[in-house]
C-alpha cells in the first residue's frame, strides 16, 4: 500500500510543460536552496532526446537480469472526438493485431516466447504499451515497438472481433458492477463540457459503432516519436539503450502532432448529486469528487493536495479513519484519496461506509466536518513533519520494484510533469506548509462555500423492496 | 553528456542474489535456537522483507459455528501487542513507516513486514509483540468485525464473488474447505476475544513455523534476529482435519441467476499435486492449454478468433488436501453455453492430438525464462521463498524445475493431459442469466453467507 500511495502521490507534479533532458540543460535557478546537482535524486534517472524528438528515460537497476521496456503516448481518451468515445482504447487493442510483418497476435506470442511479459493500458491523458524480458531481448522488443509506432495495418476482421472484446470488456468492467456505473456517472457530471467525463473505455452505444477508419485517424494524427516516452528500467546502462534507440527509433519520422486543447469545465452553478438505488447493493456508501487543480497548473497546489491526503488518510491514525471509524465510529470505513496525475484537472474524493444503523448523510456531514476542521484549524507541525518523513520513505520503497518507477516517470511525463519533479519530489513536499494545506482545503474543498468550487455528491443505496419492519433505527438507508 | 552518464552507471554497485549456476543464491539460515529461514541477501536497496507461515493454521481448522476466526486473527492481531494499545500500536508502524499485517488462508496462516532498513530493530519488536502478546481488546474487535460484516455484506453485490463463493460450496462439500473462510454475517458475530486467544495460542508455534527472508541484510544478523522474534513461541499440536477431499458435484452445471448483462464462468476438475513426477509437465501442458493469455488455445479459439470474451484463463489450485484445476472467464449472457463447449472441446483436442513443436519451445521458453521477472522487489523473493518451503520442496527447487521443463516432450505432455484432464469431472457454475445451458441445477441462494 505504501508504495502504491507514492506513486499516486507523483502522479500529481507539475514543471510548467517544459521536460528537458536533465544532463543537457542548464538547471533552472528557481529555488533558494543548493544547486540542484548536491541533491539526491529518487531514482537516478538518465534522459536523452533524438532527433526525431522521443524522449528516452532509463532506469537503471541491476537487481536481476531482466529489463522493463514501455513506450508512452501522450494521448488518450481525452483527446477523442465527441461521439466517437472508446477510440483510444480501442486502437491500443488493435496494436496488437498486426503491424510491420508481424501478424495478427504474434506481438505477444512472441513476447511469451521470450519468456515475457507485456500489456498495454489507457488513460485519458496517455496510453501506455509495455514488455518485460530478460535483459538480451531488449533489441527484439524495441524493434516490435518501433514497429508499431508508424506501421500498424490489422485486417478488418481482427477489428471487428475486437470490438466485441471490449464490449465484454465493458460489461466485465461497468456494466455488471452498479459501483462501476456509479463513478462512471460521478465523472460524467463532474467535468461538464470537458472529455473527462467520457469513461476511458467509452460508451458502450459508441463503441459498437466505432470503425477501423476512426482508429487510423486517431493513430495517424498522435502515434509519432514527438508524441512519446521510451523507457527502459532494468539491467541496462543509458548508454546502452540511447544507442539501441537511436538505430531503432530513430529513423522513424517526426509527424505534425496537434496541440492537446480541450475545452475547460465552467463553474458550477448548483449542486449535483447522484443516488443510485439497487437491490443488489448490500452496504450504502456515501462520497464526494471534487475537481481540484492538475500538473499544469499549480505544482504548489498539487504538493500541498499531497501532504493533505496523507494527514487525511495516510494510515490507520489520520484524522479521518480515526475520528470517523475509531473514535465516533458512525463509519466502517472511511478517507481521502486524491489522483493528481491529469493534464488538465485532476481530482479529490471522500468517501464513507456507514456503520449500521447510522444515517448516510450524517456520516456525509462527519466527513465534511473534517474538512471544515483543516480550513479552520489546519493542520499541525507534528502532522506536518510526520506526513513528509513517511511520504519520503515511500520514495525509498518505491526503488523496490522494476516496473514501479518506469510507471511513475511515465504518469509524470504523460501529464506535465518533469524529470526533475519525480526526481527531487522528496524535497518539494518537504517545503509544504500548515498554511498552503489550509489554503488549498478552503480553496477546493470548503463545504460551506459550494458554488465556488465544482463538486458532485453520491449516494449508494441498497433498494428497499418492503417497507422497513418494526426497527426502523436499524435501517441503513436514509 | 555520454561520459557524465556512465559515471552516474558506475556508481550504480550491483550486488546481484543471482548465483553463477544457481537460479537464486537462496542461503539457508538457523539460529542458535534452531529456527530455520531461507535468506536472499540484496543490499541494493535498504529494504528487508520478512515474510512467514504457519502451516495447517488456516481457515480448515474453524467451527462451522465460528467461519472467518482465522482472518479475524490476522486483521486484529497488529491492533495493539504488549502495553501498546491498538491506535498507539499503529501510530508507531505508520511513523516508521513499517508495513506490518498478518493473513489467513484455507490451509495456512501467514504474516509479513517490510521495513527500511533504518527502522528495522523497532520493526522486528513490534512483530514480535504482535506474535507473541496480541491484546485483542474490545475496540479494535469490534472494529475489526464491524470491517468484516461491511466487506462481507459489499462483496454481496459482486458476481465474480458470488460465483466463487458457490463453486467452494459445491465442491468441496462435506470438507471443512467449503466453509466460508471470509465469515458469515452469522458467524462473525459470534467471534469473541477469548475465541482469537485461544486460536492464537493453539495453532501459531515454533514447530509450523516457516521464514523467509529478502533485503538488506546478513546471515548472520538474520540468526540473531529470528531468536528474538520467534524464539518465544510455544510448540503446538493441531487438531486432525480430514486429510484429502475428492471434488463433490462433478459434472454439473449450477446457475445462479442474476440480472446482469454478462455471466461469470467458473469451471472446476481435479489437478495435480506439486509433488507429482508430472506436475512441470502439467504446467507445460497448461501454458499451452490456457494459462498464457495471448497465445493460449483458449484465448485464441474464443477470444482472438471469435470476440467471446475479455479473457478466460485456466489455472492449477494448489491446496494441501485438494489439487485443481480451473477455469475462469465471462461472457454475455447469450454465448454462455457456447462458451462452456468450447472450453470442454479444448480440453479434447489437447488430449486427442500432440502439441507442435513450436507450442512445446514457446511454452519451455516463457516457463523458464520468465522466473527472473517475477523476482525483482523484496516481497516478491520473500513469498516465493516462503511458498517453496511450505510446500516442503527443496532449495534447488527452481534449478530442478528448469531441468524437468526442459526435458519435457510433446508426448509427455499428450500422456499427462489424458491423465489430468476431464471434462466430463467438471464442477460448473455460472452467475448471471446464462443461454444455451441444458441440464444445470438452479442455486436460489448464496450458501453460508448471511
Amino acid at each position: 500500500m505504501k508504495r502504491a500511495l507514492f506513486i499516486a502521490a507523483l502522479l500529481c507534479l507539475s514543471g510548467g510543460g517544459i521536460v528537458w533532458a536533465q544532463m543537457a540543460a542548464t538547471p533552472k535557478a528557481d529555488t533558494p536552496e543548493a544547486p540542484k546537482e548536491t541533491r539526491e535524486k529518487i531514482f537516478n534517472a538518465e534522459t536523452f532526446t533524438l532527433e526525431n524528438g522521443l524522449q528516452i528515460v532509463v532506469i537503471p537497476n541491476h537487481r536481476a537480469p531482466v529489463i522493463t521496456h514501455m513506450v508512452w503516448y501522450k494521448v488518450g481518451a481525452a483527446d477523442e472526438v465527441t461521439g466517437k468515445s472508446g477510440i483510444a482504447h480501442f486502437l491500443e487493442h488493435l496494436m496488437f493485431k498486426g503491424s510491420n510483418g508481424l501478424a495478427p497476435g504474434e506481438f505477444s506470442k512472441k513476447i511469451r516466447a521470450m519468456g515475457g511479459e507485456d500489456n498495454a493500458f489507457t488513460g485519458h491523458d496517455y496510453t501506455s504499451y509495455h514488455q518485460s524480458v530478460s535483459v538480451d531481448h531488449l533489441e527484439d522488443v524495441m524493434k516490435m515497438e518501433a514497429g508499431r509506432m508508424r506501421g500498424l495495418n490489422p485486417p478488418l476482421d481482427h477489428v471487428d472481433s475486437e470490438r466485441l472484446v471490449i464490449l465484454e470488456e465493458r460489461r466485465q468492467r461497468t456494466d455488471n458492477d452498479p459501483r462501476a456505473r456509479f463513478a462512471e456517472q460521478m465523472n460524467a457530471l463532474l467535468y461538464v463540457n470537458h472529455p473527462y467525463s467520457k469513461p476511458v473505455i467509452g460508451w458502450a452505444s459508441e463503441v459498437a459503432s466505432l470503425s477501423w477508419d476512426d482508429c487510423k485517424t486517431f493513430y495517424d494524427k498522435w502515434y509519432a516519436p514527438n508524441n512519446a516516452i521510451l523507457i527502459v528500467a532494468g539491467d541496462v546502462t543509458g548508454q546502452q539503450v540511447f544507442d539501441l534507440a537511436k538505430k531503432i527509433y530513430g529513423p522513424l519520422p517526426k509527424a505534425d502532432v496537434p496541440e492537446r486543447k480541450r475545452p475547460v469545465s465552467p463553474p458550477l452553478a448548483g449542486v449535483p448529486e447522484v443516488t443510485l438505488e439497487d437491490e443488489v447493493i448490500r452496504e450504502p456508501m456515501v462520497q464526494i469528487v471534487y475537481r481540484t487543480p492538475g500538473s499544469r497548473q499549480s505544482k504548489e497546489e498539487t504538493l500541498a493536495l499531497q501532504a493533505l491526503e496523507e494527514i487525511m488518510s495516510g494510515g490507520p491514525t489520520s484524522r479521518i479513519y480515526k475520528n470517523l471509524v475509531v473514535d465516533q465510529k458512525i463509519a466502517t470505513g472511511a478517507g481521502l484519496s486524491y489522483q493528481s496525475a491529469a493534464l488538465d484537472d485532476s481530482e479529490l474524493w471522500i468517501y464513507a461506509t456507514p456503520a449500521p444503523g447510522k444515517d448516510i448523510k450524517a456520516v456525509k456531514a462527519a466527513l465534511q466536518d473534517q474538512i471544515r476542521d483543516v480550513i479552520k484549524g489546519g493542520v499541525t507541525e507534528t502532522e506536518l513533519k510526520e506526513a513528509i518523513t513517511r511520504m519520503q520513505a515511500d520514495a525509498i520503497y518505491a526503488r523496490d520494484s522494476l516496473t514501479g518507477p518506469a510507471m511513475v516517470f511515465g504518469y509524470a511525463l504523460t501529464t506535465g510533469s518533469s524529470i526533475d519533479d519525480v526526481e527531487y519530489w522528496t524535497y518539494d513536499i518537504a517545503k509544504v506548509t500548515a498554511k498552503q494545506i489550509q489554503d488549498v482545503a478552503k480553496k477546493y474543498l470548503d463545504p460551506d462555500a459550494v458554488l465556488e468550487h465544482a463538486a458532485v455528491t453520491g449516494y449508494l443505496l441498497p433498494k428497499v423492496s418492503a417497507p422497513p419492519a418494526a426497527e426502523p433505527a436499524k435501517a441503513a438507508a436514509p | 553528456m555520454r561520459k557524465l552518464l556512465l559515471i552516474m552507471c558506475v556508481m550504480v554497485v550491483p550486488v546481484n542474489a543471482w548465483g553463477k549456476d544457481k537460479l537464486l543464491d537462496i542461503q539457508p539460515v538457523t539460529s542458535p535456537g534452531g529456527i530455520k529461514a531461507w535468506l536472499v541477501e540484496d543490499h541494493n536497496v535498504p529494504v528487508i522483507t520478512l515474510e512467514f507461515g504457519f502451516k495447517g493454521a488456516g481457515a480448515l481448522l474453524e467451527p462451522a459455528d465460528k467461519q472467518g476466526l482465522s482472518r479475524m486473527l490476522s486483521n486484529t492481531m497488529d491492533e495493539g501487542a504488549g502495553d501498546l494499545e491498538s491506535q498507539v500500536f499503529q501510530k508507531e508502524l505508520q511513523d516508521l513507516s513499517i508495513g506490518l499485517s498478518f493473513g489467513s488462508t484455507r490451509d495456512d496462516f501467514t504474516g509479513s513486514v517490510k521495513t527500511l532498513t533504518r527502522n528495522k530493530a523497532r520493526a522486528f519488536e513490534l512483530l514480535q509483540l504482535a506474535l507473541t502478546k496480541p491484546r485483542f481488546d474490545a475496540e479494535p474487535v469490534e472494529r475489526m468485525r464491524a470491517a468484516n460484516l461491511s466487506r462481507i455484506r459489499s462483496s454481496m453485490s459482486e458476481p465474480d464473488w458470488i460465483a466463487a463463493r458457490i463453486l467452494n460450496d459445491l465442491a468441496f462439500t462435506g470438507h471443512p474447505y467449503a466453509q466460508n473462510s471470509g465469515g458469515t454475517l452469522t458467524t462473525l458475530a459470534s467471534i469473541t476475544p477469548d475465541d482469537l486467544r485461544a486460536f492464537h495460542k493453539n495453532n501459531l508455534g515454533k514447530n509450523n513455523l516457516f521464514v523467509s527472508v529478502a533485503g538488506d541484510i546478513t546471515k548472520e544478523e538474520l540468526a540473531t534476529l529470528l531468536d528474538q522474534v520467534f524464539g518465544a513461541l510455544p510448540t503446538v499440536k493441531l487438531p486432525a482435519v480430514p486429510k484429502t477431499t475428492s471434488l463433490q458435484n462433478e459434472n454439473t452445471v449450477n446457475v445462479y441467476k442474476k440480472d446482469i448483462p454478462q455471466t461469470i464462468v467458473e469451471m472446476l476438475q481435479p489437478g495435480i499435486d506439486r509433488k507429482d513426477p508430472d506436475y512441470q509437465v502439467g504446467q507445460v501442458m497448461n501454458f499451452i492449454l490456457g494459462s498464457s493469455g495471448f497465445g493460449s488455445r483458449l484465448t485464441e479459439e474464443i477470444r482472438e478468433k471469435r470476440g467471446l470474451t475479455y479473457g478466460i484463463y485456466s489455472y492449477f489450485m494448489d491446496m494441501e488436501y485438494f489439487d485443481g484445476l480451473e477455469v475462469s472467464t465471462s461472457t454475455e449472457n447469450k454465448n454462455a453455453g457456447e462458451i462452456i463447449a468450447m472450453t470442454k472441446a479444448e480440453w479434447k483436442k489437447m488430449k486427442d492430438a500432440p502439441i507442435t513443436a513450436d507450442e512445446l519451445k514457446d511454452a519451455k521458453t516463457y516457463l523458464t525464462g520468465s522466473l527472473p521477472l517475477s523476482l525483482t522487489s523484496t516481497d516478491a523473493i520473500a513469498g516465493l521463498l516462503l511458498s517453496l518451503q511450505m510446500d516442503d520442496l527443496p532449495l534447488d527447487y527452481l534449478d530442478q524445475r528448469e531441468k524437468i521443463i526442459n526435458a519435457t516432450t510433446e508426448a509427455d505432455v499428450q500422456r499427462v493431459a489424458k491423465k489430468i484432464l476431464q471434462e466430463d469431472k467438471m464442477t460448473v457454475v455460472l452467475v448471471g442469466t446464462p443461454e444455451g445451458v441444458k441440464d444445470f441445477k438452479a442455486i436460489d441462494k448464496v450458501p453460508n453467507v448471511e
